[in-house]
């Protein structure tokens, strides 16, 4: 039998390579567009450009038991219209997205609809021209559209999350396409993320996330970090989103630079934030955000009652506490996340412009980690 | 002729599967486990169901097992008291 680097080959042979683009409709195998048809030779390009063998498992998933080994990766990657160097920068996201904290299974099939964000830091950026500047969650960029598709494609292909059967997100959102970036280290006023989250300047790095859909955060009109950064605690605290999850956030070079200006460093705008992205008790319990069984979820009342002056209430409250509001609970603060390093920082976007982006964690508890992990060069 | 490869893990071969356990020949005077996926409302709909086999099969009684993640698979500890001393485990997610 023919082989792909020696093993054996499943698959559907056609006359007519035409055929192959509705061929793949057919089985199943798309995100709804056009796939690029996952021929012998082109599969075989991709895994010769990244370091692993064909059967190395590169993502586990422990909740189902499935392993997507590299040269199933490379197939999807081919068939989201990868060139086959983007293939190490994939690699290195789905073993990210299979690190067991990272806990896949939630992400990829909850209703909450996550999609899963891909940031780039180090030199593969402008080796593979992965866009961090004008439009960079947008149309137009290669890398950025196929790389974060091709994850897309092993969840459905490989993981079977397939949208209503096992993937039950209520509605989704564009990004579960692709949501894949460079961060524009150039344009920050700080160490690129990936040395924050522990790497050497220089090495190349994805930082993965399982994201809500963005929320634009628009200032035109201040260059002082205290007012700037008001809206973005304003808009993380924003009840639909508020949770004790953690928080991306895409500052656009214009931003960033009146950070820069002023010398905010990182740890500060993250301490800021934290301290000012909350909201009282009583509107969580005004607007029905409390569940009645978030009170008796411990890890819930713990983020609930974290900074109330008399701690977690013992023994916990009856569940009709989640309507019934006391005088106390307008002055109980209920922030996003349970500290400032829930809050991750990076740049990127266009030139002009006073647009960021705050992305929310996708679940209303605690949620997944950020996990980042180099890219093999 | 253009073979195009097939990106799906349906004709991979499992490394390892876990035999089924056979099934109980009845459930008078069995134990049931109750494990509840980690949602908020796994354990009420669970409840239920254990009246109901109660009421349909008289069931020794109930061990009751509540993950508290739903996202990630249950531990073997939590798992134990129902692979000792259980003849079948009921498991329901409820949000």
């Amino acid at each position: 039998m023919a082989s792909v680097m020696g093993r054996e080959r499943e698959g559907i042979d056609l006359d007519d390579p035409w055929q192959a683009i509705e061929a793949c409709y057919e089985q199943g195998w798309t995100d709804g567009l056009p796939v690029v048809p996952p021929t012998e030779i082109l599969v075989e390009r991709t895994l010769a450009s990244g370091p692993w063998d064909p059967d190395q498992v590169l993502l586990h998933e422990p909740a189902r038991d499935r392993g997507v080994t590299a040269y199933k990766a490379a197939i999807n990657a081919v068939m989201a219209g990868c060139r086959p160097e983007y293939f190490p920068v994939i690699g290195a996201a789905l073993t990210a997205i299979g690190d067991p904290d990272f806990e896949l299974h939630g992400p990829a099939t909850s209703t909450g609809g996550a999609a899963l964000m891909v940031i780039v830091n180090g030199p593969v950026r402008r080796r593979l021209d992965i866009h961090g500047k004008a439009n960079l969650f947008g149309p137009g960029f290669r890398a950025n559209a196929t790389i974060g598709r091709a994850l897309r494609l092993v969840l459905l292909n490989c993981l079977e999350c397939q949208p209503g059967v096992l993937d039950k997100s209520t509605q989704g959102w564009p990004g579960k396409y692709s949501l894949c970036f460079a961060e524009e280290e150039e344009a920050s006023p700080w160490e690129p993320l990936s040395v924050a989250r522990g790497f050497r300047p220089g090495q190349s790095t994805v930082t993965v996330f399982a994201a809500e859909s963005g929320h634009n955060v628009l200032a035109h009109g201040t260059r002082s970090p205290e007012r700037l950064l008001t809206l973005f605690a304003e808009t993380m605290a924003g009840l639909g989103s508020l949770s004790p999850g953690r928080s991306v956030i895409v500052f656009a070079p214009e931003h960033a630079g009146h950070l820069a200006r002023e010398r905010w460093s990182r740890a500060r705008t993250q301490a800021w934030l934290y301290e000012r992205a909350w909201r009282p008790l009583a509107d969580l319990k005004r607007s029905g955000k409390i569940e009645p069984a978030f009170l008796t979820n411990p890890r819930l009342l713990e983020w609930l009652y974290r900074h109330h002056p008399a701690g977690v209430p013992a023994p916990p409250p009856d569940p009709g506490a989640a309507e019934r509001i006391s005088a106390e609970d307008e002055s109980v603060r209920v922030h996003r996340g349970l500290g400032p390093d829930d809050i991750l920082l990076c740049v990127g976007g266009g030139e002009a412009g006073g647009h960021s982006a705050f992305f929310p964690s996708w679940s209303r508890g605690r949620s997944v980690p950020f996990i980042t992990k180099e890219v093999p060069s | 002729m253009t073979r195009i490869l097939d990106p799906t893990l349906r004709t991979v071969k499992a490394v390892a599967t876990t035999p089924r356990a056979p099934r109980p020949s009845g459930l008078a005077g069995a134990r049931i486990g109750l494990l509840a996926n980690g949602k908020s409302n796994g354990m009420l709909l669970l409840e239920r169901v254990a009246e109901i086999l109660g009421q349909r099969h008289a069931i020794a009684g109930v061990i009751r097992v509540a993950k508290t993640n739903a996202s990630v698979p249950v531990t073997e500890d939590a798992a134990e008291p129902l692979l000792k001393r259980c003849a079948a485990v009921v498991t329901a997610i409820g949000d």
